[in-house]
């Protein structure tokens, strides 16, 4: 009864989440704008290229015999289509190629002449048919009967093949993960903001205190981000459908071919990547008060996320190394890592399960932490809150005695109205043995990636990308904004 | 029935409840009393669970609140807010069908409230298009709609204008004759005085005081004697043991101990001056309050 109730009540929120963006115009602005891009990005370029595949060839003085029709084979043979124009004089076709009537002439069957630099394609079909043609008209006069012509001229057919892939592996099925993993980035980092505005605009108008009186924070951060990420889903169709529908019209990209298993776990990550950091910017959003202070309380996060993004792509070139098992398997990286190793095969059946429950486990606890973090921090509606003050807040009781009874006092009054503290010695010094202390850690870390993955500049990722987000997370606990400073 | 059962909270060594006590009864209106601080915030919090409490509960009906019946209640924050660029019937919807009611009763109900409130003309408009006093109406049947049994109101008098003020009254007093059970804070102690049937005054997040109005005026043994004259004033200090509190041009008023000769006292202003009206009555709300709260 009580469930069905929260799931009601999280799906009311969804759709006021739906309706309510679906109607405002920097939604259907920047939906539009997506569109557009997306389809100028694939149809602009097949414009530019001069008759969409039809190409336009002059011919003047004296050619070998049969070279139009051999220019117009060739050019069909590398999936061209070759017009010949015929001038008198070579004066005329030179006109013709300075007002861009044609790309290239053919002068007495052996000079090309180009307005600017030579195509390199066309140079290769113009002139392979040229030889073509010589050769031909050279057999006729050696006396070989056409046929025979012919059957010596018959084209090898010649395959080739790329060793670099592994049996059972389809190039289109890295391509079409590494787009998903591109979109997934995407997508989180545009959602995940949304979700985070969506918390702190929530709480700077102070409907949040009228809301949380009659849903549980947990219902209302699930359907929030499940509000958010259906929008974010439509979106992407949109934008999917306006692509395939320009990329048909134009018919210059092929559609790779995937694999059905690839794709379903691919869709399925990328489910479980966008839900994992939505509902990590929800809970950090439910730190801040408004709006401005997104960047204060979601830093690490954002920090964090090219990162993880970034490793993926490094794991590709590597994916049955220990370094690409562990980012497969940990949580924030794993929507990011696992279908990479699914679609290079580099998976046992079990891997990508196992690391799914692992995911759906840290949902769940996330969920669970951000409804806690979310019900406390809404009393509060100064700066930025420390994460240790909203955690202080959740846990019943006193907090530990301060050796000063006065500034215990004021530490309170401070901590309960969730204002910033200023730091004392003990916290200033405490402060310099942790930096000192990350900084060997993160030193270690990013010599030991160096070394592992026999890459400098991975190293360097690492050690500072550790850093950086432990140094942030240092800060949220605190609470404090930067460096510290001393006030004593 | 909504009884406070030793609610305590604590924000680390800040206690903002103290076993705070008491009940607020249905059909009637109960004026919450103290001064800031005293917890009046975190006590009506609790009542939504917005408050982990580090002892006592708040029970509803004899029982403790479930999340069904939470959801049905009425709540209006001290910091008002809504969703400023949502519009104002959509918001009132949603907010309605939150508490669990179907969607065309939401309807029904929150139209009925805007028209009364005389906002049906704006209900299209958003919110943030709305002047102050109209998003506090606004505000207002955020926490009616649905007809709750339960009304819970921290302040709900601050920042309107005197015209305002009577209609909140005159509509808080509707909603408790309905049936409802209506608790409000508030520190406008001569309002609470003309419309409240209970009232309970907090102070350090303990109950000082509390009980039905008229009860606890009579119970004190103090009495004042308030007096409009014509003429020159009396020479107030012949009339021990009755002491003056305050005079103003044509007004006195005077504490009158048990045992006072109301007669005497009559008779000895109409020596010097023309009496137009002579009351003898109870400590007024806000006499009470003082002397709780100074105690």
């Amino acid at each position: 009864m009580k469930g069905r109730q929260g799931v009601r009540q999280g799906w009311l929120v969804t759709r006021r989440e739906l309706r309510e963006r679906a109607r405002s115009r920097a939604f259907l602005a920047s939906m539009a704008l997506m569109v557009v891009i997306v389809a100028a990005m694939l149809i602009v370029p097949a414009m530019l290229k001069p008759g969409g595949g039809t190409r336009d060839i002059g011919l003047t003085g004296r050619a070998p015999a049969g070279l139009a029709a051999t220019i117009a084979g060739q050019a069909h043979a590398a999936g061209l289509k070759a017009r010949i124009y015929r001038y008198a004089h070579l004066a005329a076709g030179e006109q013709a190629v300075r007002q861009g009537h044609v790309e290239v002439l053919v002068s007495a069957g052996q000079r090309l002449e180009w307005q600017g630099r030579a195509d390199q394609q066309l140079k290769a079909v113009v002139t392979g048919a040229i030889q073509l043609a010589v050769v031909r008209e050279r057999a006729a006069a050696a006396g070989i009967r056409p046929e025979a012509a012919a059957a010596l001229l018959a084209p090898v057919p010649v395959s080739s093949v790329e060793l670099g892939h592994v049996a059972g592996r389809s190039p289109a099925d890295e391509t079409a993960v590494i787009v998903m993993t591109g979109i997934l980035f995407f997508c989180i980092t545009i959602f995940g903001a949304m979700v985070l505005n969506g918390v702190l605009e929530e709480k700077g108008s102070r409907v949040v205190e009228v809301l949380l009186a009659r849903i549980p924070a947990r219902a209302l951060l699930a359907g929030k981000i499940a509000g958010i990420g259906l929008l974010g889903l439509a979106q992407i169709a949109v934008t999917a459908l306006a692509a395939f529908i320009a990329v048909t019209a134009v018919g210059s990209i092929d559609i790779p071919a995937i694999r059905g298993t690839v794709l379903a776990w691919a869709v399925v990550w990328f489910v479980l990547g966008y839900a994992l950091y939505a509902t990590l910017y929800g809970a950090l959003g439910s730190l801040g008060s408004r709006a401005e202070d997104a960047q204060a309380v979601a830093g690490p996060v954002m920090v964090f996320l090219p990162v993880a993004y970034f490793a993926s792509f490094f794991m590709i070139a590597q994916p049955a190394s220990a370094a690409a098992k562990a980012i497969s398997y940990f949580p924030l990286t794993a929507p990011f890592a696992m279908p990479g190793r699914i679609a290079m095969g580099a998976t046992a059946w079990w891997e990508p399960v196992l690391a799914l429950a692992l995911s759906l486990a840290t949902i769940i606890g996330l969920v669970q932490l951000a409804g806690r973090l979310y019900t406390n921090a809404i009393l509060h509606s100064g700066p930025a809150l420390s994460l240790k003050d909203a955690w202080r807040n959740a846990t019943a009781g006193p907090a530990p005695a301060h050796p000063h009874a006065t500034k215990a006092l004021h530490h309170a009054a401070r901590a309960a109205t969730g204002r910033k503290t200023t730091m004392t010695t003990t916290d200033l010094s405490s402060h310099r043995l942790l930096v000192t202390v990350l900084t060997g850690i993160a030193l270690a870390l990013g010599v030991t990636v160096a070394v592992l993955t026999s890459d400098v500049i991975l190293g360097v990722i690492a050690g500072f990308g550790f850093f950086s987000v432990t140094i942030m997370m240092v800060r949220l606990w605190t609470g404090h904004p930067g460096p510290p400073v001393e006030h004593h | 029935m909504l009884d406070f059962d030793g609610l305590t909270k604590r924000f680390g060594r800040l206690t903002a409840l103290d076993g705070c006590t008491f009940a607020a009864r249905p059909g009637r209106l109960t004026g919450f009393l103290g001064p800031n601080g005293a917890g009046k915030t975190t006590a009506m919090r609790a009542v939504f669970g917005l408050v982990e409490l580090d002892a006592g509960t708040v029970r509803w009906r004899d029982g403790p609140v479930s999340a069904a019946e939470r959801a049905r209640f009425g709540y209006m924050p001290e910091e008002r807010g809504l969703y400023p660029r949502m519009r104002v019937r959509d918001q009132l919807v949603y907010l309605g069908q939150l508490c669990g009611s179907a969607a065309r009763d939401v309807g029904r109900s929150v139209d009925s409230w805007l028209e009364r409130l005389g906002l049906a003309a704006r209900a299209a408009d958003r919110l943030d298009a709305l002047s102050h006093g109209n998003q506090q109406r606004v505000q207002l049947i955020a926490a009616l709609v649905g007809e709750p049994e339960l009304l819970v109101l921290d302040e709900p008098f601050a920042g309107l204008d005197p015209i305002a003020m009577d209609a909140m009254g005159g509509l808080l007093s509707d909603v408790a004759a309905g049936g409802a059970t209506v608790l409000f804070s508030s520190h406008q102690l001569d309002l609470v005085e003309d419309l409240c049937q209970d009232v309970v005054i907090i102070e350090h997040g303990r109950v000082v005081l509390a009980g039905e109005l008229a009860e606890l005026r009579t119970r004190v043994p103090q009495r004042f004697v308030d007096i409009r004259y014509r003429g020159p004033a009396p020479d107030w200090s012949q009339l021990a043991p009755v002491e003056l509190i305050g005079a103003r041009d044509g007004q006195a008023r005077l504490r009158a101990g048990p045992g006072t000769d109301l007669a005497a006292v009559l008779a000895r202003v109409q020596d010097r001056a023309d009496i137009v009206s002579f009351a003898y009555q109870p400590p007024t709300l806000s006499e009470l309050f003082r002397e709780a709260v100074a105690a």
